[in-house]
Order: C-alpha cells, then sequence, then structure tokens
C-alpha cells in the first residue's frame, strides 16, 4: 500500500513539474494573485536592506 | 562374451548370461554371485536381496540416451560407510557400451568408463583432498573432489558388468563438475578406474513414465519393531533413506538398519525446543510439499559466545530432503548446491588457509560471513545421516542477500547449500500457522526493506531528470516583449511615490514571465512596484522589486553589498496586451531616477526543478541512510566485519594451529 502510494506520489510530481514547464507555472513565485504558487517565495537574489 | 546358458556353481538351477559384458550375475533361486570366467563359472558368495526402496528403476527397464536404446540388467546396492546406501544400475546399450546409472536421494547419475590417457594417473586414494581439482580426467568442466571414502557392496541382483564380490569393500572418490557433470573414481582397480558423465533426469534417458514404487509409511509395531527402550510405536517417512530417529516418546537415539531398530542412548530432553512441530505439512515455490521429519539444534560458538539455532529437515517423496532454517527468528529455506558450480577465488577449498572471501554462484557473488565449527547439540525425529549428538562440521556461510550459500566441511566431504531468506508470513502461509515469534536483530541474508524505495526513488530522479532535458527544446526559446527605460520624476516628498506607464506589449500565454529591473542607485535604494495591467480586462499583477546596492572599503578591502538589478518572476498570465506600471520611492528622492525595465517570457529557471528534486529525493535519501545503519547492524553480527578484529586473528582463535578441522563424524550429504 505505502509502496503504491510513493510510486504514485512520485509520478505525480513528475507530471506536475512537467505541466509546470509546459505551461508556464511558477512555483517560487512573487505577484498578488499568481495562479500557482507560493507568494512568499520571490525569485532572484534580494539583499539585505 | 557371448550368451551364456549354465549352471548355478552353488544351486545347480539353470542361469543365463544375457549380456555380453555381463561378468556376474546373481542366481534368482539361491542368490549367489556367480562369475564367468574364459574356463569356468565361479560362486563368490551369497548376496543379500536388495533392500526395499521407492526407486522408479527395476530391471529390465528400457530406456534411451542420447538415441541410444539401452535395458537396465543389473543392479548393485553399496553402503556407505557412514551410513545409508546408493544403488548402482547397469544399463547396457544396444551398440554395446555399459553405462552405470547411480540413484542416490532422488537423483541419477550416469557415468561410463573412460580411460586415462596413456602414462597419467589420478592422485592415490590417500592424497586425495576434498575441493582438489582432478586435472587428470579430461572434461569440458573441471571436476573438484567433494567426497571420498568407502564403499560395501551389500546386494545385488541381475547382471553385472564387473567382478562383483559381496560384502568387498572399496575406496571411491566422487567428483562434480559444472553444470551437473559426475565422475567417480574407483580405487577397487589398479590403476584405478575414471567414470565420467553427468546428473540426468529420468525424462533425459527416456525413464519419463517410470513410477516410483508407492509405498505407505512404514510404521513399526509396537510388537514387532517398537522403540527398544519403550516400545513405543514408530513411524518412519523415509523408511528406505532414514538412518537414525529418536523416539517421541522416551527421547532415545535409535539406529535405523534396514527397518530394524537398535537403542543408542537417551538424550537430554528439552521442553519444546522447536516452533513447528515434527510431521507439519508446508507448502513452497512450485506448489512443492514438504513434510517436516526431523529437528536439529546446532550451536556454533564465537568469541566464548555459543549462538543456537534450529534446523528443520523437509522431506517430499519425489524431490527428496530440504531444510528449513530458523536461527533469531528469520527463516531460510535451505535447497542443495552443486559443489562445481560454485567458484571461489583460490581453486582449493575445505581449508583454512587460503579459504575464498568471496565465491560467485549462478552469477552473483557471495561475501564471506561467518567461519566457524557447528555442533549439533539436540536432535528430534529422523535423518538421513547417522547423526550424533556433538557432532560437529566446520560451516562457512557466504551472503548476497537475500540469498546465503553456506559451506560444510569435514575431512571426508564438501557440502554446499543455498538459503533463501522467508519472511514469518511466508512460513506461516506455508505452514498455515500463525503468530510465529517476531524476528529480532538483521538476518545474515535479510534483504534491506528499503531496496524498493531506493531503486525506484532513483528512477523517479532520473525521470526528472529527462523530463527536465526534453522540456528544454519542447517548452520553446525565451522572449523579450518589453525593454524600455523610463524615467521616474522627482518625488514630491520622501513618502509620496511617483508613477509612470510604460508603453503597451503583447504576453504570449503558457508562458513564465520575468520582469527585471535596473535603477543606478548607489549606497542607496530605490523601492518599486510593478503592476502588470490587463489592457483587455484590467486585471493586475503586483510584484514588489526592491533594488538597494551599497560599496565602500574597510580593512579587507573594498566590499559591495546589493545589486542595481533585481528581477521577480511570475505564472503564466492570459495573452493579451499589458502595460507595465511603476511605482518608486527612492532614497535621493529630490532627483529623477532612470529605471530600465524589462519583460521576458519563458526563462528558464531550476527552481521548479530543484523543487521537484529535493521533494523526490527525501525518501531515497532516507532509503539509503536507513540502509547504511541497516547493513552495519548485519554486519556487527560477521566476525568478518571491518569493525571486528582481523580475520587471520579470529580464524587462530577457532581453529588453533590446527588448518583442519579433526573431529570426526558421522553423516551423509545430500546427493
Amino acid at each position: 500500500m505505502i509502496r503504491t502510494l510513493f510510486l504514485i506520489f512520485g509520478i505525480g510530481v513528475i507530471l506536475i513539474y512537467a505541466a509546470s514547464s509546459w505551461f508556464g507555472w511558477e512555483f517560487a513565485n512573487s505577484g498578488s494573485r499568481s495562479r500557482l504558487g507560493m507568494p512568499f517565495i520571490y525569485g532572484g537574489f534580494r539583499g539585505g536592506k | 562374451m557371448s550368451v551364456l546358458q549354465a549352471n548355478c556353481p552353488s544351486c545347480a538351477a539353470p542361469i543365463e548370461f544375457k549380456a555380453g559384458s555381463t561378468i556376474v550375475l546373481v542366481c534368482p533361486f539361491c542368490r549367489s554371485a556367480v562369475a564367468r570366467t574364459d574356463r569356468k563359472l565361479e560362486d563368490l558368495g551369497k548376496v543379500a536381496e536388495i533392500a526395499e526402496s521407492e526407486s522408479p528403476l527395476k530391471i529390465g527397464l528400457k530406456g534411451n540416451f542420447k538415441e541410444h536404446r539401452f535395458e537396465l540388467t543389473g543392479r548393485a546396492q553399496n553402503r556407505h560407510e557412514l551410513g545409508g546406501f546408493w544403488d548402482e544400475w547397469y544399463a547396457t546399450f544396444s551398440n554395446g557400451w555399459v553405462g552405470w546409472l547411480a540413484e542416490a536421494q532422488g537423483k541419477f547419475y550416469l557415468t561410463f568408463y573412460q580411460p586415462l590417457p596413456a602414462g597419467t594417473s589420478v592422485p592415490a586414494f590417500e592424497t586425495l583432498q576434498i575441493g582438489q581439482t582432478i586435472s587428470e580426467v579430461s572434461s569440458q568442466t573441471p571436476f573438484v573432489v567433494t567426497e571420498k571414502g568407502t564403499a560395501t557392496a551389500i546386494a545385488a541382483d541381475g547382471e553385472i558388468p564387473y567382478k562383483l564380490v559381496p560384502n568387498e569393500r572399496c575406496n571411491y572418490a566422487d567428483l562434480s563438475g559444472k553444470g551437473g557433470a559426475f565422475g567417480t573414481i574407483d580405487y577397487s582397480m589398479n590403476p584405478p578406474w575414471v567414470f565420467v558423465g553427468q546428473e540426468v533426469s529420468l525424462a533425459d534417458i527416456g525413464l519419463a513414465d517410470a513410477k516410483s514404487a508407492k509405498r505407505e509409511a512404514k510404521r513399526v509395531a509396537a510388537a514387532a519393531m517398537g522403540c527398544p527402550n519403550c516400545g513405543g510405536s514408530l513411524e518412519l517417512n523415509a523408511p528406505d533413506k532414514t538412518e537414525r530417529v529418536t523416539c517421541p516418546f522416551c527421547n532415545s537415539l535409535l539406529d535405523v538398519n534396514q527397518g530394524n531398530l537398535k537403542f543408542l542412548r537417551s538424550l537430554a530432553k528439552i521442553e519444546n525446543p522447536f516452533v513447528l512441530p515434527i510431521g507439519a505439512e508446508g507448502t513452497f515455490k512450485d506448489n512443492a510439499k514438504f513434510k517436516i521429519i526431523g529437528a536439529v539444534v546446532r550451536s556454533v560458538t564465537i568469541e566464548a559466545a555459543q549462538y543456537y539455532w534450529h534446523e528443520y529437515l523437509l522431506y517430499n517423496p519425489n524431490i527428496g530432503f530440504r531444510w528449513l532454517m530458523h536461527s533469531d527468528n528469520h527463516w531460510n529455506f535451505v535447497e542443495p548446491v552443486n559443489a562445481a558450480d560454485v567458484e571461489a577465488e583460490l581453486g582449493i577449498l575445505g581449508t583454512t588457509t587460503g579459504t575464498p572471501t568471496t565465491v560467485k554462484y549462478n552469477g552473483r557473488k557471495f561475501k564471506i560471513f561467518q567461519d566457524a565449527p557447528a555442533r549439533v547439540e539436540y536432535v528430534q525425529g529422523e535423518f538421513y545421516w547417522r547423526v550424533e549428538q556433538g557432532e560437529t562440521v566446520r560451516a562457512i556461510d557466504y551472503i548476497a542477500p537475500p540469498l546465503m550459500l553456506s559451506q560444510e566441511i569435514t575431512n571426508k566431504e564438501v557440502n554446499w547449500s543455498i538459503g533463501t531468506y522467508l519472511t514469518n508470513a511466508e512460513v506461516e502461509r506455508a505452514f498455515n500457522v500463525s503468530d510465529l515469534p517476531k524476528p529480532w536483530s538483521v538476518a545474515p541474508n535479510q534483504p534491506s526493506p528499503d531496496g524498493f524505495y531506493i531503486k525506484y526513488g532513483f528512477l523517479m530522479l532520473g525521470i526528472l531528470l529527462i523530463v527536465a532535458v526534453l522540456m528544454i527544446p519542447l517548452s520553446g526559446f525565451s522572449s523579450t516583449p518589453l525593454a524600455q527605460q523610463i524615467t521616474l520624476p522627482p518625488m514630491v516628498n520622501a513618502t509620496t511615490p511617483q508613477t509612470v506607464f510604460s508603453q503597451p506589449f503583447e504576453l504570449k500565454g503558457n508562458r513564465n514571465v520575468r520582469i527585471t529591473a535596473n535603477a543606478p542607485v548607489s549606497n542607496s535604494f530605490a523601492d518599486l512596484d510593478i503592476d502588470l495591467i490587463n489592457e483587455q480586462n484590467n486585471e493586475v499583477e503586483s510584484v514588489n522589486v526592491p533594488i538597494e546596492y551599497y560599496s565602500g572599503s574597510d580593512s579587507d578591502g573594498a566590499w559591495t553589498e546589493g545589486a542595481q538589478t533585481q528581477d521577480a518572476t511570475l505564472s503564466s498570465l492570459p495573452a493579451g496586451k499589458y502595460t507595465l506600471r511603476v511605482e518608486g520611492t527612492w532614497q535621493n528622492f529630490q532627483q529623477p531616477m532612470p529605471v530600465t525595465v524589462k519583460v521576458e517570457q519563458n526563462i528558464n529557471r531550476g527552481v521548479n526543478f530543484c523543487l521537484a528534486f529535493c521533494v523526490l529525493a527525501i525518501l531515497p535519501f532516507l532509503g539509503l541512510i536507513r540502509k547504511w545503519m541497516f547493513e552495519s547492524k548485519r554486519w556487527s553480527e560477521s566476525m568478518f566485519s571491518s569493525a571486528s578484529s582481523s580475520d587471520s586473528d579470529a580464524k587462530e582463535d577457532m581453529f588453533g594451529e590446527s588448518s583442519e578441522i579433526q573431529t570426526v563424524f558421522d553423516r551423509k550429504k545430500i546427493s
């Protein structure tokens, strides 16, 4: 059971990654109304203020 | 020699030497062994009746081997010096060949006389070593000595192609080669005769339809042949193979000799030492049913500590004997292996000097795990050899989980067997029992439980890498819909931002968007709020791009912090016309701020890949750590682990200065 779940989860991650590459999704994203992603993780380095 | 009709010199009954190759004929009337010479017939003495067995063979049976027909014309029974007997059938071929079909423990070996090349001779019997390669015998595969001993001709029937003298003892050596090759050196002749052939199945020799003689399990009745100590009734499951049996009532060890029981000694009773009872039947792979007919408690002593385990003797009349090993509540199903199929790094097996640390079998490498004398502590049930309490053999284990190759060596023979790890659940299923005691520690050949996650985890990481590489060309090239310099006019005050709009530009769908802003700040900052405005539906996507850049020098030299260029990346937006609204505040607010903004699409970033990689890598890397811990625990039990004392020290303690175990034993191998 756990092995099956592991395989399903792994395949799911690969499919989501492939879909993100195809559809241009960014998971580490910035923007207030991003379609998918985590707004609090910004792309690019930011220096300290 | 031709067909000869004559009268038995003992009882004058008519006898006939049918086969030209026959030297000795057993008179069917008085059981005299009658030898024919060129001049006369000679009575060699009486031969015993053939002991009953479940052999499917019989005199007169016709078969074929390599398209040559043969008939079984004679049979001789030989007793092994260590107990037990085997049959040799004489196959007379239509082309004049005479073959020997040896039958032992349900296996068959067909051999033919092979003269040695002129000028060569085999090693003398006394100098022969177990495991020695016999290069003098030419064959497709090198032969190694697997057994040497003395046999006694105890019974015969039909026509024998050599001078069989009843009860004559002769030395012999059995040889094994790869792929079932088999040979025998008969030292009763001078010079010794060599017979070479191979293991065969009944189907190989055209006797697939031959049926075993079905016999009921022989019940030794209390009135006639009960236990000689207490009179209890005993049932033998393999009456033609059993050499020793224990009485379940008085715990006596009894010797079995053609149905006759002889009391040897009383064994100290141990209450319920075994988790599976004698007589239990189990079903294993290929639906093979085995019955537990005997059980042994054995021990090894390593560094003054004694370790025990149990071995159950399994029996199937069609398959023969197997073992079920039970140690620390771990289970192994053990089968015999042809010694010649095991390749050692060094040529000679069975000696302390040059014991290989790895061996190869069936293309798989096995590492040495244990090398210690194993001692029989207690027995229960039936055994096919003359088992003795206290008998000791040198036992060497090699592992390649889930398999374990075991070698048991004495000065008379070497036996190899292979054990396959079984889980508790598999043994419970086999015997239809439940709640077997749970295993502890790690068994030598117990497979790592994390192998699945490591294998498939890394497989998925590989697939992810392939997908990432494929997506690069498939997703297309990056583009720059907007690159413009805009100038923010001076701020009214330090807090009120200024706003400027860019020229409109087109964005394509299904492509990420990166907004890069460059401002010529130096030891100051500029904080930009950039909005992407969809001109069709006025939807706004906002990002914040703070820019700060500081530099200076101190005792360590020049330093910088931050950058004049920063960016933000967004997920894909609907395709359409967009405008940038740039709203900014900056430190030197009384000066205008020129800002270069760039909008790019389809940028290759590693963030998604890194996230996916990290998520997928968790389980396999955890599995690797667990596997490392598992293997450390496994090898901590081995006397050959790197953490233990050196190998030579361990073996020196075990065997002293002598290189061979001197303990005398009584045991017949599983052929």
